[in-house]
């Protein structure tokens, strides 16, 4: 496949244009396509025909998780269903999950937009790829697989595998790349350090971090004790995907593909655009995408532009991301879920009030799970400890299968919480 | 090359463009595709300097064009092939395309005029053996040559073509295309107005698909072509699937 990459270098007089004439499009065809946007935009008195630059985004609405709920499941679809040849679920923030859609040229841009990630931290047709990550980030396997496969490099497909079995993977098949999430990757590195294993047997040179943002701590002693170079990616998992922002070998950063999509930066308790530098909630609007369309998306990742030409010579405009939230989802080895969805499934399986919860991040052998501290009331108070702890058995095994993240569930008086 | 913001054209109160982006690069065939009255013509009117009151930003080279006349646009490089080819029948086939090169004249470059003459003769040797017939006896085919040769007697570095397939065999259809590409491979810039949408895009390198006075999709030709929502509305493919619900 032949990588047309003009993009990256192109002058910012150049890539406005293209970006406004992208921008321009992409809101002709949701207001003529998408119920929601059409009835948001008359509902605001919007003439999308004065939407003249980049910047008069300002005047349009933003989208919440909150909005692809509540059209589940394919009522932010652009296209007609038949167009549509991959179609993927994400925990959402109520009982419906988010649902997006892609059509053949979706999937072969967001292959463009991996190739080019990859590319950036070196990884060329020589290279073998190791793919492993949370079943929640199915969809991301398959993104960068077909990104790898694009410029040629061989590929280890996604598949949930035990740590020793990574590790055989790593020895015998020697990959020089791994794209896992920083949770995963210290877990292996605590596991090769603790158990004293020779790390010169591998062929790994270069660690690809996604899903979460990693402490810059962290990040070298990954690169220590896996002797290997990482670089960071960002995306996010529900939609659209992988790779919408990544690393170049300056490290300072990541480069937004900016091509198909439009950065800005808001207060997130005003809705204003914040001056250029400071940090915010980052906002993305597609430029490319037909089949789901996201047009102002508050991402409730924070994020500051840096619009400071990069040594790499990409004309691309990075953002630093640390990983901060601006809201209740939490990230445990990449996929996010929101403390409502939790809450809901908490409610309806065990009968109990929804917001009388706590919510905690733990760690056991350096795997992230959440801990729901949860208070005793009548209603789920039995004299019989095995009916209770039957009772929560069967709730966390429902919350894993339904989210795909483990969740601990601890009853607890109601002056504890 | 052409660079185009916001273009609004209006018909009497009637927006008939309405807020459109889209750029031309050196060397591209660059077409726009969409129905009958989606703005399309209106648009290259706009750039040629045949329609008044429009609003947005048109810049060629770097320089606005807001305001120009249609000798000035030609002047500066921009020559344009109208719908319904609009030669002048009773002349001869060579005095219509010396017309081409009326800027010239007034300039007194005779010879260059020559030279130019000879080589379009060449593109289309059609148009030397009916050199001295009236353009009006010509068949629909030869007076489309007629009008491409015409618009590019004054050296264009542009070339807007309004709809050169209309009421032409399949067969001239590719002919006038192939020329079109020639023309490309010699460094002419080409803007193309088609409805026929698969012909044209077959030799473009870019494409916008307008609709109802707006831009609703662009891209490289080839993706265009391959695209479902191209080829329900514009190729003709697919078609019981276009009254489909979601």
């Amino acid at each position: 496949m032949m990588i047309n990459d003009d993009f990256i270098r192109m002058n910012s007089e150049e890539k406005n244009q293209l970006q406004l004439e992208r921008l321009q499009s992409t809101l002709n065809r949701a207001y003529r396509n998408v119920p929601f946007h059409k009835k948001r935009f008359k509902e605001m008195g919007i003439d999308l025909s004065q939407i003249e630059n980049l910047s008069d985004i300002a005047r349009l609405p933003f989208m919440e998780r909150q909005n692809i709920s509540e059209n589940y499941p394919y009522n932010l679809f652009a296209v007609p269903l038949r167009d549509i040849v991959r179609i993927h679920t994400a925990p959402g923030t109520t009982h419906s999950p988010t649902v997006s859609g892609y059509t053949p040229q979706d999937l072969s841009n967001w292959q463009s937009i991996l190739a080019r990630a990859l590319q950036a931290s070196d990884v060329t047709a020589h290279d073998i790829l190791q793919i492993t990550l949370n079943p929640g980030l199915a969809n991301w396997g398959r993104d960068y697989k077909n990104g790898a496969e694009a410029i040629e490099a061989s590929v280890i497909p996604h598949t949930p595998m035990s740590i020793e079995k990574k590790l055989m993977v790593l020895r015998d098949y020697k990959p020089s790349v791994l794209i896992t999430t920083p949770s995963s990757a210290l877990q292996l590195a605590n596991y090769v350090r603790k158990n004293e294993i020779n790390t010169n047997a591998f062929g790994l040179k270069t660690l690809i971090l996604i899903g979460e943002a990693i402490a810059i701590d962290d990040r070298r002693s990954l690169e220590q004790d896996l002797h290997v170079n990482a670089w960071t990616h960002y995306g996010l998992s529900e939609v659209p995907g992988p790779a919408i922002a990544f690393e170049c070998d300056a490290h300072e950063g990541l480069h937004i593909n900016e091509d198909h999509f439009l950065p800005e930066i808001i207060d997130p308790e005003t809705g204003k655009a914040l001056p250029e530098g400071r940090f915010g909630e980052l906002v993305l609007t597609t430029l490319t995408t037909r089949a789901f369309p996201l047009i102002r998306f508050k991402t409730g990742d924070k994020a500051r532009i840096i619009n400071v030409p990069c040594p790499c010579g990409r004309t691309l405009c990075r953002i630093e991301w640390l990983g901060d939230r601006t809201d209740d989802l939490i990230n445990i080895d990449g996929v996010k879920v929101h403390k409502k969805q939790i809450q809901l499934s908490i409610q309806s399986l065990l009968d109990l009030p929804s917001d009388a919860a706590k919510f905690l991040i733990k760690k056991r052998d350096e795997k992230k799970y959440i801990e729901v501290w949860i208070p005793v009331n009548d209603a789920i108070f039995s004299d019989e400890i095995k009916e209770l702890e039957a009772l929560i058995q069967n709730a966390e095994k429902n919350l894993l299968e339904n989210i795909g993240i483990p969740v601990a569930i601890r009853l607890k008086e109601k002056s504890m919480i | 090359m052409l660079r185009i913001r916001n273009l609004k054209c209006y018909y009497g109160r009637i927006m008939a463009v309405k807020g459109v982006s889209l750029s031309v690069k050196k060397s591209q065939i660059i077409t726009l595709i969409g129905a009958n009255g989606s703005g399309k013509s209106t648009l290259l009117e706009a750039i040629c300097g045949l329609l008044p009151g429009w609003e947005g930003e048109i810049t060629f080279e770097g320089i606005p064009l807001k305001g120009f006349d249609p000798p000035a646009v030609v002047k500066h490089g921009i020559s344009l092939v109208p719908e319904g080819r609009l030669i002048f029948p009773p002349i001869s086939v060579l005095d219509n395309l010396k017309l081409g090169a009326y800027t010239m004249y007034r300039k007194r470059q005779h010879a260059a005029v020559k030279q130019t003459l000879e080589k379009i003769l060449e593109l289309f040797p059609i148009l030397g053996q009916r050199a001295k017939q009236a353009a009006g006896t010509l068949s629909g085919g030869e007076q489309q040559m007629l009008a491409i040769g015409r618009a590019l007697m004054s050296h264009p570095k542009l070339l807007l073509l309004d709809e050169p397939s209309m009421g032409l065999a399949p067969l001239i259809v590719e002919k006038i295309f192939r020329t079109l590409e020639t023309l490309r491979e010699e460094g002419i810039t080409i803007l193309l107005v088609e409805q026929n949408a698969q012909a044209a895009l077959q030799i473009a390198d870019y494409g916008y698909v307008f609709e109802t006075g707006t831009v609703v999709l662009q891209g490289r030709a080839s993706e265009l072509l391959a695209d479902q929502e191209v080829k329900r509305a514009y190729l003709g493919k697919d078609y019981g699937e276009f009254y489909d619900d979601k």
